[in-house]
């Protein structure tokens, strides 16, 4: 059954990736959700709690009001922090009673506009679904509803970036707009004047892909390595037992960056929700702990998070990348800078 | 009074027991109070399994990774499909807990088994999935948990019934007249609390639920003869012990008030220390002259009676300036009634507020009780204790002197204390 994890962690969930993604942008972030369910993002799932003000907040949802859909509490609830806090913005995430229940989130978003003069957007969470899906989800959401032409600019814009992949990368080069992971709103917002969006996260595809159609802007997939914008795709790779696990587009541009390196064969198993058009046909995609240890099972090196070694072959050669949507605090002084990629691969 | 909605509020303004009105909520960083997670881990032996969707699943088993303690904790994970077919809730749940356990290389003799909110909702029918797996497990006890915060505002909280469902299983034991059992709190007696020494001074052989060695050892506590909790999150379940062991149940957290102490001694039976009671004035007079007129504040993470510990700082001379807190327990009221009479300048500050989440640095030295007060305020001055530390009495009070005398005279890392999970579990991370 895939639903079973018998000793391997989840990643983060949907609902602090959507947290995560607007943390930056100056908004009101309202999680709809019962007391204490905000202290796993504050805790294990936010880096910038401590340094960097944000307004993220949950309902305190409680049972009386999820079953008779009190949602006037909700709303007095919204427009009393938005007229304390005065937000850009205010955004809704959803979690699983408001899911169950089938709130509707469009219809106050639309009451919270009028009531408080404010743009409103729903983000379609549900708790069910990993990080990268709730990062899509806010990026697409915030982009709808908040992006408008901007004037034209020789940058480029990097998209998809949350510390929950990115903890300690830093990307250089002529950057228009970094959505949005040290960034602010204005920066942000000057975002569709960019010549091109890269996409250096999964969480980052729906936002340019819906820049492409609004804005014509076009996009690649990859980590800009040498502030070359290039799609990791684009490098042929074969089938080997190397394997990559994690995200699909940080795997995918760190096993086409080897490639190109060392000529070496890795494959990728993605282990996040997005992979779509994301994967060679070498790569896997697998869901739940014992797909992953199944894919693993032949493996001679794996480059993955260290937690991933509680389900890897006993002697295999371990390259450790820790990823902070996986293990959280627990390797957070390891967490490298990506684009130094003689950090974290040696002898590969 | 009207209920506020400011973040804080004068005592002479304040409503009880409810000061502060309900409102989106923050949450700060503070987490050294012990959570479902840890309060389970104290049972030996048994294995944790939670059946909930992933973004409320990263929480627990993160707490569980950072404690080294994954290979006692299990995840079934729920999905959409689990809430749209009727009966694929029950299935999901059942074959879940029965793989996990089919994988596990030796079958746990104790499950705690959490599931969430979603059962609740759904009507999910928890009696027979129990009565499944006693079928399938007929060796192994099943430990009736929930992790369901959308019930904590109203009746009893996740942490109270878990308490109370880790006390379901001890089985009565052949009373034994020379055993006392601590239970329903998390912190063990501390060097600094009167009952514990007595009890071992006169030779009584004293059990804690929260430190035991084995499972055995853990079961045994069905022997003593009388329970003592310290802790209000444990009196429900201790009571219920009680009830059905038909023994004796001595409430009693840590209360500051000297008449309040001797009272709880004289009920145990145990003696009024002269020399405990000097010694304690007489830490608490040394601290004063040290410390002087520096802005005190508290928090009720600190202490289980936060407005007891108000009352005797304020009553001594001590400069306390704030009190931090959502709610007031009721059999404060007392304490309150008294601080609102003598003090009405006290602010009671709410710590789940919309208005504060940054520590600001203070501009002058303030010492703080409890991480929360230390992390709203700012400070590195503070006494880094939670559930009363296992203090009680006079020599609980002696000893938290010594405590904010060394919290006044050395500054301490926030930023590395303040966030880490459980105090007194392990921690791992980095």
């Amino acid at each position: 059954m895939n639903k079973v994890y018998k000793i391997l962690p989840v990643y983060t969930g949907d609902v602090s990736g959507a947290a995560s993604a607007l943390y930056e942008l100056g908004g009101m972030t309202v999680i709809h959700d019962p007391s204490g369910c905000n202290s796993t993002y504050n805790t294990h799932d936010e880096v910038r709690w401590y340094d960097k003000e944000s307004l993220i907040y949950i309902s305190g949802l409680n049972d009386i009001d999820a079953i008779t859909g009190n949602d006037d509490k909700f709303i007095e609830d919204i427009c009393y922090a938005a007229g304390k806090m005065k937000p850009k913005f205010i955004a809704l995430a959803n979690s699983p009673l408001p899911y169950l229940n089938g709130t509707d989130f469009k219809g106050i978003t639309r009451i919270l506009e009028k009531k408080t003069g404010l743009p409103c957007f729903y983000i379609k969470t549900n708790a069910m679904h990993d990080y990268s899906k709730g990062v899509s989800e806010a990026f697409l959401s915030f982009a709808k509803r908040m992006l408008e032409p901007a004037e034209k600019t020789a940058g480029i814009n990097i998209v998809g970036a949350t510390p929950l992949d990115l903890t300690n990368t830093v990307f250089e080069g002529e950057i228009n707009a970094n959505i949005a992971y040290g960034t602010d709103l204005e920066s942000v917002l000057k975002a569709p004047g960019a010549s091109l969006n890269v996409a250096v996260t999964s969480a980052g595809i729906g936002m340019c892909e819906y820049m492409k159609e609004r804005f014509g802007i076009p996009y690649v997939c990859g980590l800009p390595w040498d502030s070359e914008y290039k799609d990791y795709r684009d490098v042929r790779r074969g089938s080997s037992k190397r394997y990559i696990v994690g995200e699909p587009v940080i795997s995918g541009s760190i096993a086409a960056r080897l490639k190109v390196l060392t000529g070496k064969d890795y494959n990728v198993v993605a282990t996040t929700e997005i992979t779509e058009g994301l994967l060679l046909p070498c790569d896997k995609k697998c869901h739940g702990e014992e797909e992953i240890q199944r894919a693993l099972a032949d493996a001679e090196q794996i480059i993955a998070d260290p937690l991933f070694r509680l389900i890897a072959p006993k002697d295999v050669k371990f390259t450790e990348l820790p990823h902070f949507a996986m293990s959280g605090r627990l390797y957070r002084k390891r967490i490298p800078n990506l684009m130094n990629m003689e950090e974290y691969i040696h002898e590969s | 009074m009207p209920i506020s909605s400011d973040k804080q509020i004068k005592i002479k303004d304040s409503s009880f027991p409810k000061p502060f009105s309900n409102g989106l909520e923050f949450n700060a960083p503070s987490h050294g109070t012990w959570n479902i997670v840890h309060i389970g881990y104290a049972v030996p032996s048994a294995h944790q399994i939670y059946i909930c969707a992933d973004n409320c699943l990263r929480g627990v088993v993160m707490t569980a990774a950072e404690m080294g303690a994954l290979d006692r904790f299990s995840s079934v994970v729920l999905e959409e499909d689990d809430m749209l077919h009727s009966g694929r809730l029950e299935e999901s749940t059942t074959e879940g807990i029965t793989e996990v356990l089919r994988k596990l290389d030796k079958v746990p003799p104790v499950v705690i088994v959490f599931p969430v909110c979603v059962h609740k909702f759904m009507g999910c029918d928890m009696n027979h999935i129990y009565k499944t797996l006693e079928e399938r497990f007929p060796d192994t006890k099943f430990v009736r948990a929930f992790m369901d915060p959308v019930m904590q505002k109203r009746g009893t909280t996740p942490d109270q019934r878990l308490r109370k469902a880790l006390m379901d299983i001890i089985p009565e034991g052949e009373e034994d007249r020379n055993t006392v059992a601590f239970v329903g709190c998390d912190m063990s007696p501390a060097k600094g609390n009167d009952i514990n020494n007595q009890l071992i001074n006169k030779g009584i052989h004293v059990l804690d639920s929260a430190r035991t060695e084995s499972l055995e050892e853990y079961y045994s506590i069905g022997s003593a003869s009388r329970f003592i909790c310290c802790y209000p999150a444990g009196r429900m379940g201790s009571e219920i012990l009680a009830r059905r062991l038909r023994r004796p149940l001595y409430y009693l957290p840590m209360d500051f008030n000297k008449d309040r102490i001797i009272a709880a001694l004289e009920l145990l039976g145990l003696d009024v220390d002269g020399s405990a009671v000097t010694d304690a004035e007489r830490a608490t007079e040394e601290l004063k002259t040290l410390i002087a007129d520096t802005p005190i504040a508290i928090d009720y993470t600190a202490v289980p009676r936060p407005l007891s510990l108000a009352r005797f700082l304020l009553e001594n001379g001590f400069n306390l300036k704030t009190v931090y807190l959502d709610g007031i327990d009721p059999d404060e009221e007392e304490d309150y009634n008294f601080l609102k009479e003598d003090f009405p300048e006290l602010i009671l500050h709410s710590t789940i507020h919309i208005m504060d989440r940054r520590p600001v640095r203070p501009d002058e030295k303030v010492l703080a009780i409890g991480q929360k007060a230390a992390w709203f305020e700012g400070t590195e001055y503070f006494v880094n204790i939670v559930e009363g530390a296992g203090l009680w009495g006079f020599g609980g009070i002696e000893e938290l002197m010594s405590l904010m005398k060394d919290a006044y005279n050395t500054p301490k890392d926030i930023r590395d204390i303040i966030p880490r999970k459980g105090l007194g579990c392990s921690s791992v991370y980095e």
